[in-house]
Parts: structure tokens; C-alpha cells; sequence
């Protein structure tokens, strides 16, 4: 019997092996993505099997979220609701969409545990399949964003294009932290709790829940808040506002060290990380 | 690119880094460098198990090998590494074909989805595409012999049962290489039946089986050829009518 599939392993050292594994890792991932999206989707459908409403307990519970804080919020920061409600529900869906995502990548190695210790399948399709499921969650959530944007208005001012950009950059960086904290988690078993710490605080002090006006004077330590300028790329646009060209700039840079970085420890830990689970 | 269907392992050395509970812990890593302790082999914060060393390993197509061994003398390690899950640390593993593993009755497997869903998961990681599963499925059900059972979730299956449906998922893809830890032995008498029909035919086919099991019959039923591991340290590939002597040396 003839084959064509063929695997070749050696023990052979050095940099630029290293690179060739991790990048050769990360090309099989991409030809087979179909694969992290079957898992990716499963993930989903699983989780709320035999559930009347299945994934749309997602769009569900996002709504209730929005009109309570909306509302809620619109009142004790003295901010009218047709203006606030639309500014909320964009900020929760677009951070939630990063921390599910970062919180998430804790899991995208030592979820795959059994998978990654009896096959030769790529790392990098885990990561995939932690974006792609967040992406999913997503998708069900935009209902609730077009109802707004519809329903107060927002939808002719809204710059779609600008906004499809703004997650482009949102998803690229959201996919190298997923990636690093999943390398992370895998070896030290404490990154994920202070992942999930630093996402609860990341929520709050982010213009999610109030407007950044409401800083003043002090407005500029936004520029520093990484968060601000991931939910800003995609909110502003929606809302008819124009994004500062700066944080286009911090984006791309981010998205370009992260990237750096994370592939940089990948290829140091790639061999690794089976042991580490 | 045809090639036929071999193995071949040389100078084979996988270390093992040990993680203690502690050394996971990030706070012990970062006194450990704060402390300004040994870098190096000390900041991996792992003590090095060497698996397996210097193993050399020939196998053609229609090879059947057993693997046999005192727990933790390397044989799982050893399929682990040919299903390209662990990397060497020295030499090198050539597999040509397509590799199936065994091993663990859990890949992939969601307790909580249905037989059928985890028929399509096993088959999706063992590389068939969505297509290519719906048109197995009945075959693969069949095989599984669980009938109705398949559409009640895998978690209220039993050992047996996990592992019909995890034999007939794996060895549906039409392996080349099939690597296969003891667990087969949990199926009742039918499934060892079915289970060596289908070993059968992948040996007419010309594939390549290794085994790793302390049951000598099972052994013998399967494999001829046999290997032992001791501490890491494979001795030569000897035919399996010497078993005996390999077990009493």
C-alpha cells in the first residue's frame, strides 16, 4: 500500500528550525480550518444543548444586560437613553467579545489535552477555534446590535465600513493575547485567575458602562487603557463618530508587537506545551 | 508523492520535563528567579525524565508489533511520539502513512454530546471532512454495534461502549498506521471479534499495527513482531515466537 501522508520528527536544535516548526504549525492550521471551525461550533451548540433557546440564550441574556445597565445607567449618570442605550450595547458586545475571548485563550491548550497528546495536529488550531467560537457568540449578539442601531436611529449614520476595520483590529489582537495566556495558562496554572481579575477590572475602568467625556480633564489616561481604543474602533464608527486617527496606530502596532511576541514564545515553547499539560 | 507504508525511528530520545503541582505555580518560578537560583535547566522549574533513549525502530508495511514493558518503561511515551504528539529530543521519527492513535479513550470526546456528534468530532480531528463522515456514518454506526445508543449522549455509555464507538471511529479513516494502547481489551467478546476483523483487514491492507499491552494472548493474537521496553531502553525487534524469551530475560 502507497501512501502520500508522511510525518517526519526530529530532535534537530536551533532558531531557525524552531521558526520553520512553529511557522510550518501554523500554515497546516490555516489549510485545515474547516477543522477548528467544526470544533469551534460544536463549543457552541454544546454548550447549550437541551436548552429551549440554545445559543440564542447568548443574544438573550446580552439584551437584559444592555436595557438594565442602559437604563440603569442612563439614569444615575443623568445621560439621555436614546443616546446612552446604543453607546452601552455596543461597548458590552465589543468588550465581551475580547474578554470571552482572552478568558477563553486560558483554555485553548489545556482544553485540548486529549486531542494535542495523541495527534500531530497544529497548536495554532486551538487558537482558531477559541477565536472562531468567540466569533460565533458574536454573531448572535449583533441582533441585538442592529435592533438598537435601527431602533434609535443610528443605523444611516453608521459607518459600516469603518467599523468592519475596527473589528479586523479587535479580532487580531484579541487572537495573540488568546494565544500568549493559553501558552501561559498551560504552564503556570495561575495566569488564568489573573487573567479572569484583570478583565473584571478592565471593564471598569474602560468607557463601557459610562462616557468618556465624563473624565474631563483627566480624559487622556484613555490613551493608555488598550481596551479604550479595542471597543472604541469598532463602537465610534457604529455611532456615526469618527475614529481618532491615533488609535488606528496604537491598533496596528499592538496587533504587530503582540504578534511578535506571541509567536516569538510559541516558537520557543511549541515542543513544549504537550508536557506542560 | 507515493511512498509504501513504513516506520522508521532512529536514535529516538524523548525527555520528559516534569511540572510538579509546585513548579506550576507561577509564584515559586518567579522566586526562583527573584532569588536569583540557577537559570537554565532550574528556571524550566522541572525535573527531566529521559522517556525513552536511543531507540531505533524499522518497520514495513504488514509489521504487527507488540510493545511490552513494566508500567512507565516507555511505551506509551514511545506511541505518543509516532503519533506526533511528542517531539524528539534526538533523532528522529519517519512515519509514511496515515497515522491513527489509540491511546486515550477521551480524544475528543464530549461526554455530554450524543454518540453520533462524537462519531463527527473523532472524525473531523482524524482528518475526514464533514462530507466524508455523513457518508460513513452508517457504516460506522453499524460497526459500533450500539445502535439506539448512538443518539443518547457518550456519558451514559459504559467502558465497553466508549470504547466500540472510539475503535470504530479511529479505524474508520482508513489508517495506515494504527498505534493502539491495552484499552481494547475492555470490549466483550463480540466487539473483540469485530475488533479483530477489522485489525485483520488493515493487515491485508498492508498497514502497519503497534501495540502496546501486558496481555500476552492479546499479543500473540495480534502481532508479529515484539519489542521491549525497560526503563526507556528498547531492546532489538525480535519475532513474536520469542515473547517468552524476551519476557523471562
Amino acid at each position: 500500500m502507497d501512501t502520500a501522508t508522511h510525518m517526519l520528527r526530529t530532535g534537530q536544535r536551533g532558531a531557525l528550525f524552531q521558526v520553520n516548526m512553529a511557522l510550518r504549525d501554523l500554515r497546516s492550521s490555516v489549510e485545515r480550518i474547516g477543522l477548528a471551525w467544526s470544533l469551534a461550533s460544536h463549543d457552541v451548540v454544546a454548550r447549550y444543548r437541551g436548552s429551549i433557546l440554545g445559543p440564542f440564550w447568548i443574544t438573550l441574556s446580552m439584551g437584559l444586560m444592555v436595557a438594565g445597565i442602559g437604563l440603569l445607567n442612563a439614569k444615575l449618570l443623568n445621560v439621555a437613553v436614546p443616546d446612552f442605550i446604543p453607546f452601552v450595547a455596543l461597548g458590552i458586545v465589543f468588550f465581551g467579545a475580547i474578554s470571552g475571548t482572552v478568558t477563553e485563550g486560558c483554555d485553548t491548550f489545556v482544553g485540548a489535552a486529549g486531542i494535542l497528546s495523541q495527534t500531530s495536529l497544529p497548536m495554532f488550531t486551538f487558537v482558531w477555534r477559541t477565536v472562531l467560537r468567540n466569533l460565533i457568540n458574536l454573531a448572535h449578539n449583533m441582533v441585538i446590535i442592529v435592533a438598537v442601531l435601527v431602533y434609535y436611529g443610528f443605523w444611516r449614520k453608521a459607518d459600516v465600513a469603518s467599523a468592519a476595520v475596527g473589528l479586523v483590529l479587535l479580532v487580531a489582537n484579541s487572537a495573540w493575547a488568546a494565544m500568549l495566556v493559553g501558552i501561559f495558562s498551560a504552564r503556570f496554572r495561575d495566569v488564568p485567575q489573573i487573567v479572569q481579575s484583570l478583565m473584571q477590572f478592565a471593564i471598569f475602568f474602560t468607557p463601557v458602562f459610562w462616557l468618556p467625556e465624563r473624565l474631563g480633564s483627566s480624559r487622556f489616561v484613555l490613551d493608555f487603557n488598550p481596551f479604550y481604543h479595542l471597543v472604541e474602533a469598532v463602537r465610534a464608527p457604529l455611532l456615526g463618530k469618527q475614529l481618532e486617527p491615533h488609535s488606528y496606530l496604537v491598533l496596528a502596532l499592538m496587533a504587530l508587537a503582540g504578534w511578535g511576541v506571541t509567536f516569538a514564545i510559541f516558537t520557543r515553547t511549541r515542543r513544549r506545551i504537550v508536557h506542560y499539560l | 508523492m507515493s511512498h509504501p507504508v513504513s516506520i522508521s525511528v532512529s536514535n529516538l530520545t524523548v525527555r520528559f520535563p516534569v511540572y510538579g503541582v509546585d513548579a506550576k505555580s507561577l509564584k515559586k518560578h518567579l522566586a526562583r528567579v527573584t532569588v536569583g537560583g540557577r537559570l537554565g535547566s532550574s528556571l524550566a522549574g522541572a525535573t527531566e525524565v529521559t522517556a525513552l533513549s536511543d531507540l531505533n525502530l524499522q518497520l514495513k508495511a504488514g509489521d504487527r508489533l507488540g510493545l511490552v514493558g513494566h508500567n512507565g518503561s516507555g511505551k506509551t511515551t514511545l506511541l505518543r511520539a509516532l503519533s506526533g504528539a511528542y517531539e524528539p529530543d534526538e533523532g528522529s521519527i519517519d512515519v509514511h502513512g496515515r497515522i491513527a492513535a489509540l491511546l486515550d479513550l477521551n480524544l475528543g470526546v464530549d461526554p455530554a454530546a450524543t454518540g453520533y456528534d462524537n462519531i463527527r468530532l473523532r472524525g473531523r480531528i482524524a482528518g475526514l471532512s464533514a462530507r466524508e463522515i455523513e457518508e460513513r456514518m452508517d457504516e460506522i454506526a453499524e460497526f459500533t454495534g450500539l445502535g439506539p445508543f448512538l443518539s443518547m449522549p457518550v456519558k451514559t455509555y459504559s467502558a465497553g461502549m466508549q470504547a466500540r464507538l472510539a475503535f470504530a471511529a479511529a479505524t474508520a479513516v482508513e489508517a495506515d498506521v494504527l498505534l493502539m494502547d491495552e484499552w481494547i481489551a475492555v470490549g466483550d467478546a463480540d466487539f473483540q471479534k469485530l475488533a479483530h476483523k477489522r485489525l485483520l483487514s488493515l493487515v491485508e491492507r498492508a498497514g502497519i499495527l503497534v501495540l502496546a499491552s501486558h496481555d500476552t494472548d492479546l499479543l500473540r493474537l495480534y502481532c508479529n513482531k515484539v519489542m521491549r521496553l525497560k526503563g526507556g531502553i528498547a531492546s532489538p525487534v525480535a519475532d513474536i515466537r520469542k515473547l517468552d524469551d524476551l519476557l523471562a530475560a
